[in-house]
């Protein structure tokens, strides 16, 4: 059968075929909307729902409770809350009594707390401040009930204290200086004494501008960041503040010493030293190489006449004048050429390792090798107890790793014998044994 | 199953059984308008949120006068416009090439030779602004003024972006068929 061929335009082909196209959408929107519808109606104010509005009150009216309530432990009238506490210091005579006593009390907290309720019940739309004003009456109500004076109002959280007030009044007396400090400027850390050169206060207050204050009269005070400080005396009487004088510190910063030797293990007095700078802030140099000679290059090479330990000293002196210096004692330890060899070693049981090793790897302990210095020419040789020759390296990176033929060596006591030459030419010859630890077991 | 009188209903009053019911009856249709708008589904299913969003919450303002489906639509549709607006700076600008070679006239083709998927891929190969044009005109029934309205365009510039889009959706109609016909012809 042939499909009935019916001719369209484009326009009428799309509506035809796509105005009425379902696509179901993925099941994760559905969820997502319905968060979001959720959201939007929280947000939206509706009488009948819980919205942001009516969260936001409750909350608001808790906090006022909860305020309230733990505000009104200074009055011992109403600390209901702690009677268990109270119960437990008092000897057993008088918790008797203020059991006894206690009651009553009890009895007027209880109504305190039905008056806060009735108060918010009232009017559940209330504005805050409202609400606040008709929690305080209720407050007051409660007191009065009790038969308490009321005096936790007047230094509780509802009466704003305006002590601080009259530290604000009075005006600022600047350019004559009060005080004196034993410098206006220095290195980090800058350690500073300061006069209070005044005779005519009751109480002073210094703020050295770098956070920290004082009410000493003639306070010491370190700075250890470099900077400006503002420091500022203020004077108070009985009037309040008298007169306030400043003046501004600088503290410069302090340059860094660091520098390091290469080569890192040298020889003396083979290896030229070279001495590489690290400082920071500095703009002088002064080399102490501990030989008795000195340089003042940034970065000197020196050359030691014979062997020996030496203390090397380099201070830095910035711009400002400030120093910083390094020290450091027998800088060339270790310096001194040696070969030296273990008296026992463990072989991997896994398998042959080469005899390559490196100070760092955990292969070290594995393989026997010397630990040496300035070693230039090097022939090892490990004998058998029956003196028959199995290893034998010519270069010092390889080392015995415990195989002879692939095989593992049975454990026991070998002979070593090493020759060779130092750096400086001197011939060495060395014998002696080792014990080649197996783990059979 | 509720009626749409009773979905309404329901959705006036916030009632979470009848905003589902909604949800479920309508959105395969909603989200195939939605499709003809912007090609990446999730996109589609972005605008279908925002749609359904309105939808929930203005539910009081359908009169009851007219089909309710139409009322979804028109909401959809504006909710693919309002999201066409809100996108246009980040949309890479494409001119389309000049198509000299369509031959003038009326070409007709029989309807159901393509697929929708096919007619939903042709649509999501147009330029943004002619897909818009020719949805809101062909698929809509927009006039052209309504459409310079909504889209902040020129009517006339409504008219060639209609006629433009019409001969380069022609153009790939053909090669489309082309393509289909040889594959019937090795068959």
């Amino acid at each position: 059968l042939k499909a009935k061929k019916h001719d369209i335009s484009v326009g009428e082909l799309f509506r035809q075929k796509l105005e009425g196209v379902e696509i179901p959408p993925e099941a994760s929107v559905s969820s997502k909307l319905m968060r979001r519808i959720a959201m939007k109606e929280f947000l939206n104010f509706n009488p009948f729902r819980l919205n942001i509005y009516y969260l936001g009150f409750a909350l608001l009216t808790i906090i006022t409770a909860i305020i309230l309530i733990f505000g009104s432990e200074n009055s011992d009238q109403l600390n209901f809350l702690n009677i268990p506490r109270d119960l437990q210091t008092d000897s057993s005579v008088n918790r008797v009594d203020r059991t006894v006593n206690q009651k009553p009390e009890t009895l007027d907290s209880k109504e305190f707390v039905q008056e806060i309720i009735r108060a918010i019940d009232k009017s559940p739309l209330a504005s805050p401040a409202d609400t606040l004003r008709k929690l305080r009456s209720a407050i007051n109500l409660g007191v009065t009930n009790a038969d308490v004076n009321n005096s936790f109002m007047k230094d509780g959280l509802f009466s704003a204290t305006s002590g601080d007030r009259t530290k604000l009044q009075g005006g600022f007396k600047s350019g004559k200086t009060l005080f004196e400090s034993t410098a206006s400027e220095g290195c980090t850390p800058l350690k500073l004494q300061f006069y209070n050169k005044s005779d005519s206060f009751d109480s002073c207050k210094w703020t050295f501008g770098d956070g920290g204050y004082s009410d000493e009269i003639n306070p010491e005070w370190i700075f250890d960041v470099a900077g400006e400080y503002k420091v500022i005396l203020e004077l108070f009487g009985t009037e309040g503040l008298n007169e306030t004088s400043s003046a501004t510190i600088i503290v410069f910063p302090k340059p860094l010493a660091r520098f390091e030797i290469i080569p890192v293990k040298a020889v003396l007095p083979d290896d030229e030293i070279q001495y590489i700078n690290y400082s920071t802030n500095a703009m002088h140099y002064n080399w102490d190489f501990g030989d008795g000679s000195t340089s003042d290059l940034f970065e000197p090479r020196h050359k030691y006449a014979k062997t020996g330990n030496y203390n090397v000293r380099l201070i830095v002196t910035s711009a400002y004048g400030c120093t910083d210096s390094l020290f450091v004692r027998n800088a060339f330890s270790g310096s001194e050429y040696f070969i030296n060899f273990p008296n026992a070693f463990i072989p991997n049981s896994q398998g042959p390792l080469g005899g390559y090793y490196s100070s760092t790897s955990d292969e070290s302990a594995q393989i026997f090798h010397p630990a040496f210095n300035g070693v230039s020419v090097y022939q090892l040789k490990i004998f058998s107890k029956q003196g028959i020759q199995i290893f034998e390296s010519r270069d010092l990176n390889i080392g015995w790793d415990g195989y002879l033929n692939g095989q593992l060596s049975a454990s026991g006591v070998y002979i070593w014998k090493v020759r060779g030459n130092f750096r400086n030419g001197e011939p060495f010859t060395r014998m002696g044994d080792v014990t080649l630890l197996g783990n059979d077991r | 199953m509720m009626s749409d009188l009773q979905i309404i209903k329901g959705c006036a009053r916030h009632e979470r059984k009848a905003q589902q019911e909604l949800y479920e009856k309508y959105s395969g249709l909603l989200l195939g308008i939605c499709m003809r708008y912007v090609g990446d589904k999730a996109e589609a299913e972005d605008i279908l949120q925002e749609s359904f969003l309105k939808i929930f919450f203005n539910i009081r303002e359908f009169s009851g006068a007219g089909s309710f489906t139409g009322w979804l639509r028109k909401i959809t549709v504006n909710s693919a416009i309002t999201h066409y607006h809100k996108n246009l700076k980040y949309r890479y600008h494409v001119e389309v090439e000049d198509f000299v070679s369509v031959e003038p006239g009326i070409m007709s083709f029989e309807d159901d030779y393509f697929t929708s998927d096919e007619l939903y891929k042709v649509l999501n190969e147009l330029p943004a602004g002619y897909r818009m044009v020719f949805n809101l005109y062909a698929v809509e029934g927009y006039k052209h003024r309504e459409i310079a309205e909504r889209l902040k365009i020129d009517t006339n510039t409504s008219k060639s972006q209609y006629s433009r889009a019409k001969a380069v959706i022609r153009y790939k109609l053909e090669k489309l068929r082309k393509i289909k016909g040889n594959y019937s012809d090795n068959d």
